[in-house]
């Protein structure tokens, strides 16, 4: 399984997909070496590492031919990729949640079908999720620090992910609804996934989950 | 008043202005295709880029067509595809002759783009269309000409492009018949080509059928390569999904007459559109490119909308990304003649005589400001008129002027 190129994930899911890649038998302990570097070669295997969202992007357009990234991110934008294994790793959960202190008008204006404001990094994610329920929001984008929206008074609520809780926490928000759960994939480009199908589904076949699959 | 650049000068999202040398370029390839398609015995239609927007019945077609609204108040779409109004036009032009009716076309289709996702919303399209005939034989053959229009191209397979074939009746006829309850779920997630999803479904089946249901579309491979088709055999289960594999047998033993086998791979998860389509179902991709270059298959439905049950089967090649993907090539000869008096005008007739090239200009230039005008028109050669013939140099580097007659010129320019 060489020649392939593979996009990997800065951030929270990182070292899970390196361990992962390792397993397969991929020398991915090259993305151990420098942390700056953005390509990095090991014999014809080559790796780039992006923002988690980002990943889907290179690989969809075959810039990558494979790519390991959370289901959230495929959740949100619908990229056109073969998605091939659940690698069991990154598991984490998207959630509803307000200030603590507001928590019983934040149900009971979702109840009555109000319109209730949401921030959230997930805007098709949370509008879906509304939709879905019959519910009304009025949906605010944004790229960091969710948990501020609600207690500076943009948002009534958020729609974000949550591993452990800890942030939720220490900003006295609390979790009102449960919309999904995720855990890191391995994608394809469509192209790729035929033309080299021997090696991609060798990889596929060796990353070994670790943990459970979501069912 | 407001000194900006107005915004509305702009081309449309998604859409843009195609200029030399790539709309040199995606005009060449038209007329290689055309020519191999009227090789093939395809005659070439033109329909209206405007349909009424009853013509399109699938929701993801419409709700990516552009509306507008005629002076009777009806809604009109932009064709979003062209396979829809040559179904239309088959089933009401061609009704008095005899089936079936292998009709070609070049033109651009039109979709609302996402903005961002290098997606066009003026599609360049060249496609064919055989409607009339349910033969596995005319899948195989319009795969076989497809494959022939990327060769002829430039393209080798199976090292530069392949093309994908699927089944897509194969695989819904073993959900039918061994896992009915379970088949909406399964088609919607490999239609979104989710195998995690397939996976979890098959989890929660009886052993024999979860073994098709994620077995299936794991059979991928290259169709030279016989144990694919072997392995489906043993997910022959039911009617509907013996006949589709006989149907795919079919259509590769003919591909194999057609020299056309080594460009193809086998993938039996492949159902593209599955509303759509009915058996064959086939995308071809490029080396390095994530997207489908053309894509095609048996549509034995669709006429039944406008009143025929003619079954149908044809293929579409998007053209700008076939041709980011084609090799570079030299720019047509091109003479840039400077000269504005007489002597211009009959040395420029005299070479055009023999079929060169020559952008005439009638401004007298220096050679410096010739060469410059030239490079900018991807112009070889500059000349300026002189007795008997003309004074001949390369434009790039610039070169020493060599005076030749009409006819060494014609030599020394065409290839």
């Amino acid at each position: 399984m060489s020649g392939l190129r593979v996009a990997v994930p800065k951030g929270a899911i990182f070292e899970d997909a390196l361990s992962a890649l390792e397993r397969a038998g991929m020398p991915a302990h090259v993305l151990r070496e420098n942390g700056r570097r953005l390509v990095y070669r090991a014999g014809e295997t080559e790796f780039i590492v992006s923002r988690p969202s980002d990943v889907p992007v290179f690989v969809e357009y075959g810039a990558a031919d494979v790519g390991i990234v959370g289901k959230d991110v495929l959740e949100e934008h619908k990229h056109n990729v073969v998605e091939l294994k659940d690698l069991g790793t990154g598991r984490c959960r998207m959630i509803l949640a307000a200030p603590e202190s507001r928590a019983e008008d934040v149900r009971r204006a979702i109840r009555h079908a109000e319109v209730v404001r949401v921030a959230t990094k997930f805007p098709d994610t949370a509008r879906r999720y509304f939709e879905r329920m019959g519910r009304q929001a009025e949906v605010i984008e944004l790229h960091g620090s969710i948990e501020l929206a609600p207690l500076v008074g943009l948002a009534e609520c958020i729609v974000d992910l949550t591993a452990t809780g800890t942030t939720l926490r220490e900003n006295h928000l609390v979790e009102l609804d449960e919309i999904s759960t995720s855990t890191a994939r391995l994608i394809s480009n469509r192209g790729a996934y035929r033309l080299r199908h021997r090696e991609i589904a060798a990889l596929a076949d060796a990353m070994q989950e670790s943990g459970d699959p979501v069912g | 008043m407001d000194r900006k650049t107005p915004r509305k000068f702009a081309t449309t999202p998604g859409t843009r202005d195609v200029l030399p040398p790539e709309s040199t370029r995606l005009l060449d390839v038209q007329t290689r295709i055309r020519e191999r398609f009227r090789l093939f015995g395809f005659r070439e239609v033109v329909t209206p880029a405007l349909e009424y927007s009853e013509v399109i019945e699938e929701h993801g077609l419409r709700d990516a067509s552009y509306k507008l609204f005629d002076p009777d108040n009806q809604m009109l779409l932009l064709r979003p595809e062209m396979t829809t109004p040559i179904a239309r036009l088959v089933s009401q032009r061609l009704a008095g002759s005899p089936p079936p009716h292998k009709l070609s076309y070049v033109l651009p289709a039109y979709r609302r783009a996402s903005v961002g996702r290098g997606q066009s919303a003026e599609l360049y399209q060249a496609g064919v269309e055989v409607v009339g005939s349910p033969s596995p034989r005319e899948d195989a053959s319009a795969i076989a000409l497809l494959v022939d229009v990327l060769q002829s191209l430039g393209l080798e397979a199976p090292s530069d492009f392949a093309v994908v074939l699927g089944q897509s009746a194969f695989y819904s006829g073993y959900l039918r018949h061994t896992a009915p309850e379970a088949a909406t779920g399964v088609t919607a997630a490999l239609a979104a080509k989710d195998l995690v999803a397939v996976d979890a479904i098959a989890r929660d089946l009886a052993a024999d059928a979860a073994a098709g249901v994620s077995g299936i579309p794991r059979l991928v491979g290259p169709a030279t390569d016989g144990s694919i088709i072997e392995e489906a055999g043993s997910f022959a289960i039911g009617e509907e999904a013996v006949a589709a594999l006989d149907n795919l047998r079919e259509i590769l033993r003919h591909l194999e007459a057609h020299g056309a086998l080594g460009a193809v791979i086998l993938d039996l998860g492949l159902i593209g559109r599955h509303d759509y389509y009915t058996g064959a179902v086939y995308e071809a991709y490029a080396a390095g490119l994530g997207f489908t270059i053309a894509n095609g298959g048996r549509y034995d439905n669709l006429l039944r909308r406008f009143g025929k049950e003619m079954p149908a089967t044809g293929f579409a090649i998007y053209l700008e990304r076939l041709l980011s993907v084609l090799p570079e090539e030299e720019p047509p000869p091109l003479l840039v003649l400077v000269g504005g008096d007489v002597d211009g005008i009959e040395a420029t007739a005299g070479l055009r005589r023999l079929g060169v090239p020559v952008l005439h200009l009638s401004e007298d230039l220096s050679p410096g400001d010739a060469a410059e005008y030239a490079r900018s028109v991807e112009a070889a050669w500059i000349s300026y008129p002189a007795t008997g013939g003309v004074k001949l140099a390369t434009t790039d580097p610039p070169g020493d002027f060599v005076f030749m007659d009409a006819e060494s010129v014609a030599r020394t320019v065409l290839p």
